[in-house]
């Protein structure tokens, strides 16, 4: 994990607030853990539903979006 | 100066902007929903690599120091990225430069996939998809915000910001839930995938660089029809240039430039050390994780009313109060003990953690007009990566040799103050088009005018 200046990745919230700096992997561990014992749902099923969220966001914003460009025609 | 400059403010012809007659949400959101999933895709992917170090730690027998190279590579390349692609946001548009950005991003992601080595790791990440997510950074998306909004501009800029945020939240889990399920290799083809299949295409379909391209006026207003032609001056400040050369022989852009440099510093020391500082307080890391999980809450809030406010108060008032509230973060993390400390600065820390970025970018905009905000805002944020690079590697040395970060916080908090004081001394009243509007020469109607503001 150390490096000469510390560990190099950021913690996993701090960089998700801010930038893009990648995620802290020891932090992660911990709390995917924790994510894991409170919602006990297969990792499987957590990519469905979290993929599910990120296919569906882009796909409503195009159709509100494309249908509120043919009513400004 | 051109005349169709876009600030923020008021039409500089003396009549009110009428807001657009046409029913439904103002196009310029549906913009910002998709720099908003643009933004997420970009962060999302650029946070998640933290998930996988250990896995190639054991593919390819190195160490986290050695992958570590990767980051900080792309650390550097995504700072120098930063002006390249505002200069190219500014003579090309910026819808182009995210589109083709996150097209590159997203077949290096998939790259990643095929890659053997730390050594394809570093050319592919540190170089490929850093330099590539500078094109879909707050620095160039804010171009295309501010062009299409200016009352609403910070409540805007603040919501697109926030995307980074959600990147994170959503989809380093997601990552990580891919990786376990279906190993690290399918996991980044997924993610660059959604990229090339969604991201891209919505940008595509929804994004256009400036509201003149549709027709429409920024904030939806419409141009009244004199019966002649059709007026169609914005308002210019006083500091608008042709040229962003002549912008640095004025004081507005040094003195943002020095804070977010400060900004930077201050946020990745943060973002890197505060495991080991953790560590050093004898902190547990699940109190850590769930004290930034706070600050988080605190934070995903405050930019939001910070955006809010950035549209009726000065900008330059919170943004020096929001350094001087990360300075009293950063010396609660010295005075106070361990255990008590990680709590107020996760509450402290957080009403202040993101809320500099639209509020850097929306003065920007103010200041200087929109024509060379690409430019002059990625300086900005080159400053802020470089003075984030520096300080990590600063802060490592300085935790070895006096065993702890008191030293460091402490130059922290002093650099913060500095960063308050000179943000508060921007002359906000006197440069930026919401407080003063010259005239555009012979532009019909156009006067000078001068608004009390708040």
């Amino acid at each position: 994990m150390a490096s000469p200046f510390g560990t190099p990745f950021g913690t996993p919230l701090g960089p998700l607030l801010h930038h893009s700096e990648p995620i802290d992997p020891t932090l992660w561990e911990w709390l995917s853990a924790k994510i894991d014992h409170v919602l006990g749902l297969s990792p499987g099923v957590m990519v469905l539903i979290l993929g599910t969220l990120i296919v569906l966001f882009p796909i409503v914003v195009m159709v509100v979006a494309l249908r509120r460009r043919r009513g400004l025609r | 100066m051109s005349a169709d400059q876009s600030g923020s403010g008021k039409a500089a012809d003396s009549r009110e902007p009428e807001k657009a007659r046409h029913q439904g949400l103002y196009y310029g959101w549906y913009i910002v929903a998709a720099l908003f999933f643009a933004t997420f895709l970009a962060m999302g992917s650029r946070s998640g690599f933290g998930v996988f170090v250990k896995t190639w730690e054991l593919d390819w027998g190195v160490t986290t120091a050695t992958v570590s190279v990767a980051a900080a590579v792309g650390w550097l390349v995504n700072g120098i990225a930063q002006p390249i692609f505002g200069r190219m946001t500014d003579v090309y548009g910026g819808r182009r430069v995210v589109i083709l950005s996150l097209l590159v991003m997203s077949v290096a992601t998939v790259g990643i996939a095929t890659v053997s080595n730390i050594y394809g790791l570093i050319a592919l990440y540190g170089f490929v998809i850093s330099f590539a997510s500078g094109g879909v950074s707050p620095a160039i998306t804010g171009v295309i915000v501010a062009r299409w909004f200016e009352r609403n501009r910070g409540m805007a800029m603040a919501v697109l910001v926030a995307g980074g945020s959600v990147g994170g939240l959503v989809l380093v889990p997601f990552m990580s839930f891919a990786l376990v399920e279906f190993g690290w290799r399918t996991a980044w083809i997924i993610v660059g995938v959604l990229a090339f299949g969604l991201g891209v295409p919505m940008l595509f379909f929804i994004v256009r660089s400036k509201p003149e391209e549709m027709g429409m006026k920024p904030d939806g207003d419409e141009s009244h029809d004199s019966g002649d032609a059709e007026i169609t001056v914005r308002p210019v400040g006083p500091k608008y240039v042709e040229k962003w050369r002549d912008s640095f022989s004025s004081m507005p852009i040094w003195q943002l430039s020095f804070a977010y440099w400060v900004c930077g510093i201050t946020t990745a020391s943060i973002s890197v050390h505060f495991v080991r500082w953790a560590i050093s307080e004898d902190i547990s890391i699940g109190t850590a994780a769930l004290a930034f999980g706070v600050l988080s809450g605190i934070n995903a809030a405050g930019v939001l009313v910070i955006g809010l406010l950035s549209d009726r108060w000065q900008r330059k008032n919170l943004l020096g109060a929001v350094y001087l509230i990360r300075a009293v973060a950063f010396i609660s993390l010295i005075v106070l003990p361990g255990p008590s400390a990680i709590w107020a600065f996760a509450v402290v820390g957080g009403m202040s953690w993101l809320a500099t970025v639209p509020l850097t970018a929306s003065l920007t905009a103010d200041v200087y007009g929109v024509r060379n905000l690409g430019t002059l805002f990625g300086f900005a944020n080159m400053a802020h990566q470089l003075g984030g690079a520096a300080a990590v590697l600063l802060f490592g040395w300085a935790f070895t040799a006096w065993g702890s970060y008191d030293i460091p916080f402490a130059i922290g908090a002093v650099t913060l103050v500095a960063a308050g004081i000179v943000s508060l001394s921007i002359r906000e009243k006197k440069h930026s088009v919401r407080y003063v509007q010259v005239p555009v020469g012979g532009a019909p109607g156009a006067k000078l005018l001068k608004q009390d503001g708040d």
